[in-house]
């Protein structure tokens, strides 16, 4: 998978070159509107991250080059989160928009779901070392042994299934689960998580929910496997 | 240009003007009138009388020859050159004359008695005649004044009248001018008072003992408005300070743990929970600036809101549910009892509403219930989350709501929202067309958020 990311502050660019590339994705930026609009001309991507303030040509004009050819889906990362840009950006064609800070975890959250080709697949088994869990009939198991869980506890642990080996931040699973939208300052996200693992974690030997200090939560075998 | 002047001062003169003007002017036509009419009737009588004397002498007389010698007999009582005297017989002709501007004898149309009239050709002329016998034949005796004399001085006096009405006018308006500066003088003296007055000095008030009792009002009104200003500038300076206290102290964590690190090597675990670290400051932080950024968005009055119907009871299922983890680890069991339905924008709400429960949840003593319901009043819903906890003391009650106001530091606990979670509250109470209130009650705190039922879609 290729990213092309457009970004004239080298910083951020810089992260955003490392952070991606070491998840997987073929990464190249760009610090200039024009230089941009030359690559997007010369080479195959599967997704464009753009910086709306970027010299000699902006966003909004990369973002309408680009929808005028292709349908390569566009991300748009933004310091200004004033509603008219937002509706801007989605009313030229972005398929979604990041306002800065956003923490890493949620922009590959995001660029996983853009880069997610065609509907979702439907899982209704998922299977984590010796963890099941069964979608349609509600059960999980752990060592052939039924775990009880709650509607939201067996919400949260669907959706980390779901996710297994990525970081999934406390917003992120704030607004999965329980449908809020906004930054909570509550720690509602680790309470949840605490009881979680009361019971699916603690009975045995191995944990499969893992701490990301400072960056939320993942459920993988063990912990080597808990980078993003 | 305009015809009203700016000046307040050049105002009033004018007006002062104007109305000594039209009072002068009144009184000089009347008083012209009064004596134009005096000398008229004066004329007639002189004239009606010369004609009586005459007709007595012409009685007195045998024939016209002694009288046309004697001009003395008559000529006496022609005062000047302005007097005129015809005897005419019955065809017109004049039998005597006393004629010194040389008119032409007059055509006078016949009647009984004493007749008048006003000739105004070849020029003004006032004459009175009457027809008398003498010696058996009807003659017309006519008396007459030229009226160049009376017209001149009429005229002039006319002139004066006019002059002393420009002049009064003139006066007038100087003196109105004078007058309206010194009268306007508190108001300058205000105005320089109010001028004094700039951010540094806020805290001045205008005296109320003000000398002019139009201005005591002014003063007064000025003196509240100055009041708000001042409490807004004094929080707005506060909020300034605070908002650089709170992200210097989440700063000077960041730099200090760092420096402390890299002072020498460290662990790859060390590393890691600085960063970790790191994050949460950096989370904080950026936590921050939103809520600052709402707030401040929430205070422009233009915010467009998305109104739909939110059905209170399933926000505050919702929203139970949302920290029912939370609570049972505290040993707290959370209450919705909520109904009815408002109009608003319903993650705002949302996002009101779960800052109370936080709040409450976060100052409720353990095994005791955080209730959230509704309470109907005319027009409006109140929906309050209620706690059993420590009392707010009533001085702290209206403050509550303010960015950044801690009552104590005893209340700032490791989950704390930073201070702002009340105030966006309030905000969203605001832009709801609402008031967010706090109180004590029973054995803990109530606080609430009032919206109205029927908003105004605008």
């Amino acid at each position: 998978m290729r990213i092309l990311i457009v970004e004239d502050e080298i910083k951020t660019a810089d992260y955003l070159h490392k952070g991606l590339s070491e998840s997987g994705y073929t990464v190249e930026v760009v610090h200039d509107g024009l230089l941009a609009r030359e690559r997007i001309l010369h080479a195959h991507f599967d997704l464009f991250i753009l910086d709306v303030m970027v010299p000699n040509m902006d966003g909004w004009q990369l973002l309408q080059f680009i929808r005028s050819r292709w349908q390569t889906p566009v991300l748009f990362l933004t310091a200004r989160d004033a509603v008219a840009y937002r509706v801007r950006g989605l009313e030229l064609g972005a398929d979604d928009y990041l306002i800065k800070p956003f923490s890493f975890v949620e922009l590959l959250a995001r660029v996983r779901t853009l880069l997610r080709r065609g509907p979702p697949r439907e899982i209704h088994l998922f299977r984590v070392s010796n963890l099941e869990l069964d979608v349609l009939q509600r059960r999980v198991v752990r060592q052939g042994q039924a775990i009880h869980l709650t509607n939201r506890e067996f919400a949260l642990l669907h959706l980390l299934i779901s996710h297994e080996g990525e970081v999934l931040s406390r917003t992120h699973i704030a607004s999965q689960v329980w449908n809020m939208n906004f930054d909570s300052d509550t720690n509602v996200v680790d309470v949840a998580i605490r009881r979680l693992r009361s019971k699916i974690d603690e009975p045995f030997d191995t944990r499969l929910i893992h701490t990301v200090r400072g960056m939320g939560y993942c459920l993988g075998p063990d912990t080597t496997s808990a980078a993003p | 240009m305009k015809l009203v002047p700016r000046s307040l001062a050049w105002r009033l003169a004018l007006m002062f003007a104007l109305a000594t003007v039209l009072l002068l002017g009144g009184i000089g036509v009347y008083l012209y009138h009064a004596l134009e009419r005096e000398i008229v009737w004066r004329d007639d009588q002189a004239l009606k009388g010369r004609l009586e004397r005459m007709t007595a002498l012409l009685e007195d007389s045998d024939s016209l020859a002694v009288l046309r010698q004697r001009p003395g007999l008559y000529a006496n009582m022609l005062d000047n050159r302005e007097s005129l005297l015809w005897l005419l017989d019955d065809r017109g002709r004049a039998l005597l004359e006393v004629n010194p501007v040389h008119r032409a004898v007059p055509e006078l149309p016949q009647g009984d008695g004493v007749q008048l009239a006003t000739l105004e050709t070849p020029s003004p002329a006032r004459l009175a005649w009457v027809t008398v016998r003498f010696q058996n034949q009807p003659v017309t005796l006519v008396a007459g004044r030229v009226l160049d004399e009376r017209t001149r001085m009429l005229g002039d006096y006319r002139h004066r009248l006019l002059a002393s009405l420009l002049g009064g006018a003139l006066l007038a308006l100087m003196l109105g001018y004078w007058i309206a500066l010194r009268g306007l003088a508190p108001v300058r003296r205000l105005a320089g008072r109010i001028n004094a007055i700039d951010t540094r000095h806020l805290h001045h008030r205008l005296p109320h003992t003000g000398e002019v009792s139009e201005l005591r009002v002014l003063g007064r009104v000025l003196n509240v408005m100055l009041e708000r200003l001042e409490q807004g500038f004094m929080q707005l300076s506060r909020f300034s300070e605070d908002l650089a206290h709170e992200m210097r102290t989440p700063l000077s964590n960041l730099m200090g743990q760092t420096q402390q690190a890299m002072q020498r090597d460290r662990s790859i675990e060390a590393y890691q929970t600085l960063l970790g670290s790191h994050l949460e400051e950096y989370e904080r932080l950026s936590r921050m600036i939103d809520s600052m950024l709402f707030l401040a968005r929430a205070e422009q009055a233009d915010t467009a809101l998305d109104h739909q119907p939110v059905d209170l009871n399933a926000l505050a299922v919702q929203l139970c549910d949302y920290f029912e983890g939370m609570a049972e680890e505290r040993g707290l069991t959370l209450a919705p009892c909520a109904h009815g339905q408002v109009h608003g924008d319903v993650d705002l709400l949302r996002r009101a509403l779960a800052n109370l429960i936080a709040n409450a949840l976060r100052y409720a003593y353990t095994n005791t219930t955080v209730t959230i319901g509704t309470r109907g009043h005319d027009g409006a819903v109140e929906l309050y989350v209620c706690n059993d906890g420590p009392r707010i003391e009533p001085q702290h009650l209206p403050l509550v709501f303010e960015r950044f106001y801690r009552i104590d530091a005893s209340r700032q606990t490791p989950d704390d929202s930073g201070g702002l979670g009340l105030a966006i509250v309030r905000a969203i109470a605001g832009l709801h067309g609402g008031t967010a209130s706090a109180d004590n009650h029973g054995g803990g705190v109530c606080f609430s958020l009032r919206l109205p039922v029927a908003q105004s879609l605008s």
